[in-house]
């Protein structure tokens, strides 16, 4: 079915914030799956990966830096959905580079990594340059990056299967780099990987703009369903607390 | 032609005109004193409409002779073609119903991009009607539905079909043949998104200019189909509406709580709104000239003012002793004016002085009535796109002192005191209509909607003075990494320092909070009058009540329609 933006964006702010995701959060983790779809990144495919856990985040303990020094930080996630934890890191990594130059801010334990495009994208607006990358898979490797230059507002992106084996230390790490000096850019070298530039995602955004989103019904009742847990029964007295005669 | 630079810098900076200041301005009492003007997005909407000579015509024009049937009219402006449809179907008394919660309405309608063919309109055939349960796609861009007066529209279907004018004291009444009761836009049920309206038609490319449109439109079929009933009902005696009295019909409209989370939830755009208001004002008062022609009109609009505030009946006991005020006010004012002044500041100090808040927001509206070369040129100024950005680098303490500095009103606020957290704003799940309720019931106070923000401040200036003394240097990026449940109150107090006025500075989870104050202000940027509150929770009033008609458009046009009277008869 076919969808607008904006009833995604109230629909996914409603199932965030069911799950307890925190004022500020639920918004931000909105966007982050918005913005992928909208731009032809298949952020609703991936939510589709991230629904069966996002209820489980309220229970794990809140991210926290476990090293740092002024130009890098080390930020153990414990397991939460990069949805509600990411923005934070990338926020660090900004206000570090702003201060030295160029910055290095790692996460641990994080999943649904893809999802920081937004917040990168973010700071090409603010005027800074910001690039991550990630390896993600077990049986098969893959490896991510995306970038964006500063005062860009679309960031590249790529993504290509490695022949690598998965390394137990670094399982669902993600390293975050932010400059306020240096224009950063990002490719895999890998040869098996696939490139989307800062124009394609433009392209793919005015598409989305035009005829807005395609979802399948599936998930749209699921997203809408745990929204639920924000409304309020309706009764005689609720009807009254809307001033209806 | 004025620019964002020539903006900005009478906005901030040393060369910047003498604003009211936020401790005034955004006080919740007096946002809910605020009237039309003429930068109202109604006023906006018509000027552009008359200016440009949009041509509207009907393209398909399928009524019976009741009225009921299918009316497309194509609209050809400047920058494309548009269509809007509407279907006008049986309603019987008893399904007749205004609450957001209804399913069936006498008029439905929607405005679309380009032409439509007869296979589209049978699509827009089965959705439009049904409203909220059907789906639309991103050609349309508005949706609306409306019912019809009671009390109005047979009334003057008859005198009109027996040759007679409509009463115009039972216009003064109730003036309008329909009563919109909800205008969607912005990407709800499939519709087009803003950032598509924004982006490619220029012509409905400010906030609400669609939504507008379509209460215009509404407005122009509901005498079109007064006359075509009572043409039809007994053609040997029927009488056209005289065109000073069709004027006189605007177009109903009942507001509920869902416009007043909107006001919280859109600071960005709220601000610009009345950033461009109060610089307008600004303007007046450093560059308008008072000469003895200015002395008039204005005396003129004052009465004028008084005039329409006594055509405004309600039979709400409080709005009645506000409009007794106002109508008070006026008199002081005229009193003032006769006595000579020389300067808009002595007129203003005096009203502070002497009237109430609606008094004194008249006055306002009355002055910028009488410069339309300071004031109109700010109308293409009202969007805002709502990035609230976190300062990552922002030292923690430089958090605090903008805490202090812009949110005293919030600090000052004893939240521990009995009935300072006693309402909070929820959705029902019927529509998901917003509702207001009271601590006392518990499943509903965990599921409130955050709206209260002067409180979600005071809890973050606990935790940031905790925070500091013990990281007396952090950023503010390191206090959220430790804090990250704050983000969302952080990322708007920095936001809102941005802008000139801030936020709303009322806490929105008193007791004794009044959400008439927020649904009046989003209610007078859109340009209605008449406020008819029916409850603390919702208000009637008119939209377009004297505005030119559209059969006027291509004529001559003075743009005179604030504050209507009604006509002699």
């Amino acid at each position: 079915m076919n969808i607008s933006m904006n009833e995604l964006k109230a629909a996914l702010r409603r199932c965030f914030e069911a799950s307890d995701y925190f004022v500020g959060n639920y918004e931000d983790a909105a966007n982050m799956v918005l913005w992928l779809e909208k731009h032809g990144l298949n952020g609703l495919s991936e939510f589709k990966l991230a629904l069966p856990y996002i209820g489980e985040d309220k229970n794990k303990p809140l991210s926290n830096v476990i090293y740092e020094d002024s130009t890098s930080a080390t930020i153990d996630a414990h397991h939460r959905s990069a949805l509600n934890c990411i923005a934070a890191a990338v926020d660090l990594a900004h206000a570090k580079a702003l201060e030295s130059g160029i910055a290095t801010v790692t996460v641990h334990n994080c999943h649904n990594r893809i999802f920081i495009l937004k917040a990168l994208t973010d700071r090409g607006r603010s005027g800074i340059s910001a690039a991550a990358y990630w390896q993600n898979g077990t049986d098969s490797v893959t490896e991510h990056t995306a970038a964006i230059r500063s005062g860009q507002r679309y960031p590249s992106y790529s993504e290509g299967v490695t022949n690598l084996t998965s390394n137990e230390n670094d399982k669902q790490a993600l390293t975050i780099i932010c400059s306020s000096r240096v224009d950063l850019t990002s490719s895999l070298q890998n040869s098996k990987s696939h490139f989307i530039s800062p124009k394609q995602v433009e392209s793919n955004k005015k598409h989305t703009v035009e005829h807005g989103i395609e979802i399948d019904a599936d998930v749209w009742e699921e997203i809408n369903k745990i929204g639920l847990g924000v409304l309020v029964e309706n009764t005689e007295r609720s009807r009254k607390d809307a001033g209806g005669n | 032609m004025t620019t964002n630079a020539a903006i900005h810098s009478s906005l901030w900076g040393e060369n910047s005109l003498p604003l009211r200041p936020a401790s005034q301005v955004m006080k919740l009492e007096r946002l809910g004193a605020y009237h039309q003007s003429r930068l109202s997005f109604m006023r906006t909407l018509v000027r552009r409409i008359f200016r440009e000579r949009w041509k509207i015509e009907p393209s398909v024009f399928n009524l019976d002779n009741d009225g009921y049937g299918t009316v497309v009219y194509e609209v050809q402006a400047p920058h494309g073609l548009f269509s809007f449809v509407l279907f006008s179907d049986y309603l019987s008394p008893d399904e007749r119903n205004d609450r957001v919660i209804a399913t069936k309405w006498d008029l439905t309608m929607a405005l679309v991009e380009g032409k439509v063919d007869q296979e589209y309109i049978e699509k827009l055939r089965e959705n439009v009607p049904k409203q909220e349960a059907g789906r639309v796609d991103a050609r349309v861009f508005v949706l609306s539905r409306a019912n019809r007066s009671a009390r109005n529209f047979d009334y003057v279907v008859n005198q009109l079909a027996a040759g007679e004018q409509p009463d115009v004291a039972k216009i003064v009444e109730v003036g309008y043949l329909y009563r919109t009761t909800a205008v969607y836009g912005s990407g709800k049920l499939g519709m087009a998104d803003w950032e598509k309206v924004r982006e490619k038609h220029q012509d409905f490319a400010r906030p609400f200019a669609g939504e507008m449109f379509v209460c215009l439109m509404l407005r122009n079929f509901s005498l079109l189909q007064v006359e075509h009933i009572a043409r039809h009902k007994t053609p040997d005696t029927f009488n056209p509406m005289k065109p000073e009295i069709k004027r006189y019909f605007g177009i109903g409209n009942s507001t509920g709580l869902g416009m007043a989370p909107y006001l919280v939830n859109h600071p960005l755009l709220i601000n610009q709104w009345i950033e461009m208001r109060e610089l307008a004002l600004a303007r007046v008062r450093v560059l308008g000239s008072v000469n003895q022609q200015v002395r008039e009109t204005i005396s003129q609009l004052i009465d004028r003012s008084a005039q329409h505030t006594l055509e405004t009946l309600t039979e709400d006991e409080w709005q009645t002793n506000n409009n007794k005020a106002v109508i008070d006010d006026m008199t002081c004012l005229k009193s003032r004016i006769e006595c000579g002044f020389d300067s808009w500041d002595e007129l203003i100090e005096h009203s502070e002085q002497h009237c109430s808040l609606q008094g004194q927001e008249m006055l306002v509206s009355c002055m910028l009535e009488i410069y339309p070369e300071l004031v109109d040129e700010l109308e293409d100024f009202h969007s805002a796109e709502e990035f609230l950005d976190l300062d990552p680098l922002m030292p923690a303490g430089q958090l605090k002192d903008i805490i202090e500095n812009r949110y005293d009103w919030a600090l000052a606020i004893d939240f521990d005191a009995e009935g300072a957290r006693e309402t909070y704003w929820y959705r029902s799940e019927e529509k998901m209509e917003p509702r207001l309720g009271s601590v006392a019931d518990i499943e509903g106070k965990k599921k409130q909607m955050a709206l209260g923000v002067g409180y979600a401040v005071r809890k973050c200036y606990n935790q940031l003075i905790d925070y500091i003394a013990k990281n007396p240097d952090d950023t503010t990026a390191r206090f959220m990494v430790a804090h990250p449940k704050l983000r969302g109150i952080v990322r708007r107090i920095q936001g809102m320092n941005r802008c000139v006025y801030g936020d709303i500075q009322a806490n929105l989870l008193d007791r004794e909070v009044l959400p008439m104050h927020l649904l009046r202000a989003k209610l007078a940027f859109f340009g209605v009058s008449k406020f008819d509150p029916r409850s603390r929770l919702w208000v009637r009033n008119t939209m377009f009540q004297g505005a030119p008609l559209l059969e006027e458009i291509g004529q001559t046009f003075n743009d005179d329609w604030f504050m209507p009277l009604a006509p002699k008869q």
